[in-house]
């Protein structure tokens, strides 16, 4: 069904980050919010993009706001890189979604409900870092791989399924050995992301916990997020709440806290 | 999201957060179709992944099971769950309880009557007494040994000795259960299960094509299980007397277990036993009985006598089948297949070693029969998929291959509604070995394709 070489194949497609981009996050890592802007603004598409999912309502600017260099200014240097990255990984979804009933819309919600509410997760643990912050980015690259994979063996992947509780990272794992998650580390060394990020994302999977105490608490954090959003109406019928398997009692020892946090009564 | 069907228990898996209105989203109306249309006799919707639920979360789930008792009366309810989520829905529903609680779905596969396992010794405790007794009437039909305990510290007093029991079972309530004329395969015998009073309704519930096909697949064992029977009428008769009369022509033996005739003439049972359906006191009569069991014909399959040949219509939808065949052993194994040889002729095994065999039968618009089979390493590494690691467990292996078989089945079904023809597939059987395969296909003709998969040769027989 899927081979390492397609997935090898996969890998290979996935473009570099354009010039401008790379520009433009170094001058972010270089704190210069004036000519991460300046280069930014080279990037139509990347342009349009911040526009669109910084006046989402989620984020609670009262007026439009629609100048680089004003979004990068409001955002800041660690949430502007952030933004960046959300950019790049969208240069990886599909036109059309096949395997998950997507639009380029809400998977733009998508990103921006999990960087939003990534923000007040890490602002409850106190934690100020940009690499951090910016991990969230790489989490809905599981979400691509899988549609990049699947999508031409929907009704194989549904009868499979029709007979044994199997999520798509398993299957994949089961056949390939290799899981969504190493294929998303592998797009961040592509995009040479910082280390940090793919370790979280990797403690996000579940599945893998790190010994590093940190890197594990906020893996647990971002798994369960991650089910928080995809339990939401637009992702269950997007057909995302079982793409992969949510790990229970990885995230017990912080639920009652993530309930807090989230508001939920 | 689709419900995972097996053993006749169809399980829905949500997994986070439900939460308000947004839990209906889980459930389409083809999800609801789809799993009822697989003749699941026990639809749950398993808590196990979820971490938080509220009133309205499971309000969706709960109309859901509404709509399906309308339409198949299937046993309905929420399983996987602990103590607190039970202690939580019991007081969200407290007197409006009318679908069942499963602390887990081994303890619901229990309470179906498709259930495989039987005898099993289980510790049961529940704090309403009317439920005790319903759980333990229920577990009693079922043919397992059910241990009562009146008090909690009873309960807990005897949970604690280690491998008394199969199954321990708190935390449970039993909503309303099935009706429908459910249907369980043991080895090779066909088990329906029937309820309360049979009159004219039986023609409407029990599925007639099923059980032809069943027949022409090659069972010769059907056994009516009428423990919960409360009577029977004329029209009920003469459904029986010509099922009975049909199996006849394929050499089938029907019985009737556990049928008492207090409140149903007597003469009724002459008059069924002149037909031929055969009456035992227990289940255990037959399925204990090895030497009855291949009498009545569960062991060794008589050949069908009016072998029917391959037609047009079957012919022309060939290349369907193998192409379900082979994408669903491609996928499972992710190995290449190459086709070797394509012969109208019977089927031809040359190489009887380390071989087993799977078929399931179809029927609607076309009707036939698709064999296939492997040598033992192709069916293990095709079910690793499944299984989750390699195994040496026959047992497991063939179970598994159950499921392989499944999937051609419902492959075969897509495949063949594209191009507008509707079939219904039968549950799948598997062979330990060749010749218990040969017992049902010997002498009928089809066509043999041959596949190599790495180099193994691989046989798909498809016949009528």
């Amino acid at each position: 069904m899927i081979t390492p070489d397609k997935i090898n194949a996969f890998i290979e497609r996935i473009p570099p980050a354009p010039q401008a981009l790379q520009t433009t996050l170094r001058h972010l890592n270089a704190q210069d919010l004036t000519k991460a802007a300046t280069s930014a603004k080279e990037d139509l598409a990347l342009n349009a993009y911040l526009k669109n999912i910084v006046n989402k309502p989620i984020f609670g600017f009262r007026h439009e706001v629609s100048d680089i260099s004003q979004i990068f200014g409001i955002l800041g240097v660690a949430k502007s890189q952030q933004a960046v990255y959300n950019y790049m990984l969208t240069l990886l979804s599909p036109d059309k979604w096949k395997l998950f009933r997507l639009t380029k819309s809400s998977f733009y919600n998508l990103q921006a409900e999990l960087t939003a509410n990534w923000q007040k997760i890490l602002k409850h643990l106190a934690i100020e870092d940009k690499e951090i912050e910016s991990s969230i980015a790489l989490l809905p690259a599981s979400i691509i791989v899988s549609e990049a994979l699947f999508n031409e063996k929907i009704d194989d992947v549904n009868l499979l399924r029709s007979v044994n509780a199997i999520d798509l990272n398993t299957i994949l794992k089961r056949l390939c050995e290799t899981d969504l998650f190493d294929i998303s580390e592998k797009i961040a060394h592509k995009w040479e992301m910082d280390p940090k990020t793919a370790q979280i994302v990797q403690a996000a999977s579940g599945i893998k916990p790190s010994d590093d105490e940190q890197i594990n608490l906020l893996g647990k954090w971002m798994h369960l997020l991650l089910f928080f959003t995809l339990s939401k109406s637009p992702y269950v019928q997007a057909g995302l709440n079982d793409f992969i398997d949510f790990q229970i009692e990885y995230v017990e020892s912080i639920y009652s806290e993530f309930m807090e946090v989230m508001e939920i009564q | 999201m689709r419900a995972v069907v097996k053993n006749g228990i169809g399980v829905f898996h949500p997994q986070g957060f439900l939460d308000g209105n947004e839990s209906a989203t889980h459930l389409s109306i083809e999800d609801i179709e789809a799993t009822i249309n697989n003749n699941a006799v026990m639809i749950l919707v398993s808590l196990k992944k979820v971490i938080f639920f509220n009133r309205n979360g499971l309000d969706a789930f709960v109309k859901m099971f509404k709509k399906v008792r309308a339409q198949t009366q299937a046993t309905v309810g929420f399983c996987d769950y602990d103590s607190k989520k039970y202690q939580t829905i019991l007081k969200f529903y407290n007197n409006e309880l009318n679908f069942s609680l499963f602390q887990t779905q081994e303890i619901a596969s229990l309470f179906a009557s498709s259930y495989k396992n039987k005898n099993k010794n289980v510790l049961l405790y529940s704090e309403d007494k009317s439920q005790r007794a319903a759980m333990a009437i229920e577990l009693h039909d079922n043919g397992h040994n059910p241990i009562v305990t009146q008090t909690y510290e009873e309960f807990s007093q005897k949970s604690e000795a280690e491998n008394a029991y199969d199954e321990i079972i708190t935390d449970t309530y039993l909503g309303q259960m099935g009706q429908s004329v459910a249907t369980r395969v043991t080895g090779n015998a066909i088990i329906y299960t029937l309820t309360s009073f049979l009159d004219t309704d039986i023609s409407d519930t029990f599925n007639i094509a099923y059980h032809n096909n069943s027949l022409n697949v090659g069972f010769r064992l059907f056994i009516f299980d009428c423990y919960k029977v409360v009577s029977m009428n004329i029209h009920a008769l003469n459904f029986f007397s010509k099922l009975a009369s049909s199996a006849a022509e394929y050499n089938a033996t029907i019985c009737f277990v556990g049928m008492t005739f207090e409140k149903t003439p007597k003469s009724f049972k002459e008059t069924l036993e002149d037909s031929g359906i055969m009456f035992f006191p227990q289940m255990d009569d037959i399925l204990k009985n090895k030497e009855l069991l291949e009498e009545l014909g569960a062991s060794s399959a008589a050949v069908v006598k009016s072998k029917r040949m391959l037609n047009k219509a079957t012919v022309s939808e060939l290349p369907n089948f193998i192409d379900a065949t082979v994408a669903t052993i491609e996928m499972m194994t992710n190995a290449k297949a190459v086709k070797s040889d394509v012969q109208i002729q019977e089927i031809t095994i040359k190489n009887t070693d380390d071989m087993i065999g799977s078929s399931i039968g179809y029927y609607g618009d076309l009707d036939g029969m698709v064999v296939l089979v492997f040598p033992l390493g192709i069916a293990k590494k095709a079910c690793e998929l499944l299984i989750g690691e390699s195994t040496q467990d026959i047992e497991l292996v063939l179970d598994t291959l159950a499921e392989l078989v499944n999937i051609v089945g419902g492959k075969v079904k897509t495949l063949l509604g594209d191009h507008n023809i509707n079939v219904d597939i039968t549950l799948p059987r598997t062979y330990p070995n060749i010749e218990s395969l040969m017992e049902i296909i010997e002498g009928k003709k089809g066509v043999q394709v041959d596949l190599l998969f790495n180099q193994e040769k691989f046989l798909f027989f498809l016949t009528r």
